[in-house]
């Protein structure tokens, strides 16, 4: 991060969390204007019980809003909050239940950083005069271009490769080059109250909630067809039935635990087909893939219109980069792992990389098994 | 002229101007002992000298309908009272300090009452305006209810919500509510009100505010109770005049009506006091249980500075009226001027009958959120017309009622100016309007 940066007026999306106080704190502390600013993102759900209801869910609730606002005092910077619950409703709670209605697994983090985190923040960050906008993300972003953070264990570049390559230049996230020890320890130092408060692992607007429940409602307000989110059964790859599920959208490609079959031998979930509300296992090896076809490819760098190039994929955070061949066509691109990867699940991210950059990424639309 | 601007130093260094400002802040951050920053109101001093000029802009408070600076009279009265040793006392208490303790507190009721044209009897001290409203709402109601007689209330849908809300609370138990139409202005006629009194035979209560807290009109509330009691002689009328005092003459006996809610932030007086004025021997079922402090209307201890502070606050809110009100007028009519030769920008409410202190200006295309932000950081602080909290922006109901779209609803900025304002504020404003304006709508 540079001190030799001149001084500016700077956005800082605060959470409530730890990570945007410290990156807050960071840019103040190289001597930027810092403003924070909370999205509203959603209403506490007053049915929610236990942790789920005190911390009002994890970022970004009314509980979390206040949290933001003391951090903000105890730096001395202004703080506000803005209502994004509309725009977050529309671009990720109905995608989160239109997905899952459709027998995919979501992605809802992405959907976020894409709708509602990046674009209108910074411009409503452009409508207070700032000339960049400043999130806590564990990732870098040098000479325009996304880099994974450098800390392997919290590294979120994985969500971010749908942010768009023309924000590059407007964002800054100063935590890229920090570990979370250090930022805590950082924490503790400013006497931040949330310095100790527990990394938030699950979804935000599911809270302490099933996100089961939460897709069967919003379907149902949604009008969805809710007749594909009964139980039904599962089956293996021949098609003999092996036991019941709660609906497809309590399981995941890849999944193994949870599931009530008879038998000894470990079964994986390998595909989901809704229109017959059936969820097929088989077994380890039948999990894997050796290809995806990948569908509204996003560039985060100068990548061809046409063409094959060598880079690695991640299909899912923390998972690890696998080689492969991308073959780009337009929009959608195959790739061809150099070794089968396991648990492949349609609606989630692929993300290309060349080493720490992220080259941009897509939806993965369907696998091919094979070895 | 009272010195309470809210020009402060303590002010300026939360809201930096200036990004070099944040530099020193920082700068002296950094010296600290990082684990030692609780005490970071040592460095304060240190802040202030190292401060270049600019970090010591003074802000402009444009926010008075929210609350007011307290007048340094009201606090070197409140002090005095928090000092004296023989103060302390219960005023409820038997004993000498319970004694002089209640002294103060009855002293200060006279003085409400002298100033409001009410007899002290009539005046039961409240937490503050929400309270005494929610005290006239549900204890009149109630009272009405359980003798028998009808007790739907009448009102109007630019009530500020302590007055909405125990209404609708009081509606879900079954008791009928009507609101009144009102017209693009904000305007509500003797007319209607009689009008809604014939056709509404449920009616028990009237509740009706002297002045509306967003758009600033003042009614007519002799003329309301007048033809509210030409239809039905024993129609209860309250009045929210929380807005009102301290910028129209208000006076409970003149006016005729029964119940009368006061504020004291809102002229000048502390946070946290308030008072329901009424008939003496009105039935008013109480809403807290627990003890027999004002006549059993409202048990509870009474904060004695505080009900002094009150009681200062009113006597001056009625003794320099005229001057205020001049004061006001005068620069909210330059104001006024300046506004219409902005581009797209409207004024609601109405002119004709307004308190003087107030405007809401409509800049279309613009979220006001947005604009109060830009406003804020450079140290101008107004308000937008909807009650925004947690972060949720709901266009302004009293907007939506005078006919508004949502989004002409949310495009609104409230500037209520006070006795401390200066002409020279009011044009920093409308300097800084048209590139905030200008910066707020190439983002929309």
């Amino acid at each position: 991060m540079g001190y030799t940066e001149r001084v500016m007026r700077v956005v800082c999306a605060m959470s409530g969390g730890v990570d945007s106080s410290i990156a807050a704190a960071l840019l103040q502390e190289e001597g930027h204007e810092v403003i924070g600013l909370t999205m509203r993102l959603y209403d506490a759900d007053p049915t929610a019980s236990g942790p789920a209801r005190g911390r009002g869910g994890t970022c970004c609730s009314p509980a979390e809003i206040d949290r933001a606002k003391d951090v903000c005092a105890e730096l001395g910077i202004p703080h506000y909050t803005v209502d994004e619950r509309r725009r977050f409703e529309a671009a990720v709670i109905d995608d989160f239940a239109r997905e899952y209605a459709a027998g995919r697994t979501p992605n809802p983090c992405v959907r976020c950083n894409e709708h509602v985190k990046f674009g209108p923040l910074l411009e409503r960050a452009r409508a207070l005069g700032a000339e960049v906008l400043a999130t806590g993300h564990y990732a870098r972003i040098e000479d325009g271009v996304l880099l994974r953070g450098v800390d392997p264990g919290k590294d979120q570049s994985y969500f971010l490769f749908a942010m768009g390559a023309d924000l590059l230049a407007h964002v800054r996230m100063p935590l890229g080059t920090w570990n979370k020890d250090q930022v805590r320890e950082r924490a503790r130092g400013l006497g931040l109250v949330n310095a100790d408060a527990p990394d938030s692992q699950e979804l935000c607007f599911v809270g302490g909630r099933s996100h089961g429940a939460v897709v069967e409602r919003r379907a149902r307000e949604l009008g969805l067809d809710t007749e594909v989110l009964r139980p039904g059964t599962i089956v293996d790859q021949d098609g003999a039935r092996l036991g019941e599920h709660d609906g497809i959208h309590q399981v995941t490609v890849g999944q193994r635990r949870g599931l009530r079959i008879a038998g000894t031998s470990a079964r994986y979930v390998l595909r989901v087909l809704p229109e017959r509300r059936e969820v097929v296992v088989g077994d380890a090896e039948d999990l894997e893939a050796s290809s995806i076809e990948v569908a509204d490819l996003r560039r985060l760098v100068d990548l061809p219109a046409r063409g094959e190039l060598r880079a690695e994929v991640q299909i899912r955070h923390r998972s690890k980069p696998v080689p492969c061949t991308v073959t780009i066509d337009g929009e959608l691109a195959k790739i061809r792992f150099d070794t089968p990867v396991r648990a492949v699940a349609p609606g989630q991210a692929a993300v290309l990389y060349d080493g720490d950059r992220v080259l941009g990424g897509g939806w993965i639309a369907g696998g091919e098994a094979g070895r | 002229m009272v010195p309470s601007r809210l020009k402060g130093v303590q002010n300026s260094l939360d809201r930096s101007g200036s990004s070099t400002a944040s530099a020193h802040r920082s700068t002296i951050r950094s010296r600290a002992d990082a684990s030692d920053r609780r005490t970071s109101g040592l460095h304060l001093p240190g802040a202030l000298f190292l401060a270049p000029l600019c970090y010591l802009v003074p802000v402009i408070y444009l926010d008075h309908n929210a609350t007011t600076p307290l007048d340094p009279r009201v606090a070197a009265r409140i002090v005095e009272v928090l000092r004296d040793p023989r103060l302390q006392g219960n005023p409820s208490s038997i004993h000498g300090w319970g004694q002089r303790a209640r002294a103060v507190v009855e002293r200060a009721r006279r003085s409400i009452a002298g100033a409001l044209g009410a007899e002290p009897l009539e005046v039961t001290l409240t937490s503050g305006g929400t309270e005494a409203d929610n005290l006239a709402i549900f204890g009149a109601v109630r009272s009405l209810r359980a003798k028998g007689g009808p007790h739907g209330i009448l009102t109007s849908p630019l009530e500020h919500p302590a007055i909405l809300a125990p209404a609708r609370s009081l509606e879900a138990e079954g008791v009928p509510l009507t609101l009144v139409g009102v017209d693009s202005m904000g305007r509500i006629t003797p007319e209607q009100v009689a009008k809604a009194l014939e056709e509404g035979p449920e009616i028990g209560l009237v509740s009706l505010a002297a002045a509306n807290h967003e758009l600033g009109n003042a009614y007519d509330i002799p003329g309301m109770v007048a033809a509210a009691r030409a239809v039905r002689p024993g129609i209860l009328f309250h009045t929210d005049a929380v807005q009102a005092i301290g910028k129209v003459p208000v006076n409970f006996r003149e006016w005729g009506v029964d119940l009368l809610s006061l504020s004291g932030h809102k002229f000048y007086g502390p946070k946290g006091t308030g008072a329901l004025v009424h008939r003496r021997h009105l039935d008013l079922t109480p809403l807290l249980r627990g003890g027999h402090q004002e006549r059993g209307r409202r048990p509870g201890s009474e904060s004695t500075a505080s009900v002094a502070g009150l009681g200062v606050a009113v006597e001056l809110a009625t003794a320099e009226l005229e001057t205020n009100r001049a004061h006001v007028r005068e620069l909210l009519a330059g104001l006024r001027a300046r506004l219409q030769e902005l581009d797209d920008v409207r004024l609601y409410g109405d002119p004709e009958s307004s308190v003087g202190n107030t405007l809401s200006v409509g800049v279309s295309g613009c979220e006001g959120q947005l604009l109060l932000i830009n406003l804020d950081l450079m140290g101008i602080m107004v308000s937008t017309g909807s009650a925004c909290t947690a972060g949720t922006l709901a266009p302004s109901p009293a907007l939506l009622a005078l006919g508004c779209t949502p989004e002409e609803g949310r495009a609104v900025l409230r500037i209520s100016v006070g006795k401390g304002t200066t002409a020279a504020e009011l044009d920093a404003l409308v300097d800084a309007l048209p590139e905030v304006i200008a910066r707020v709508r190439a983002e929309a």
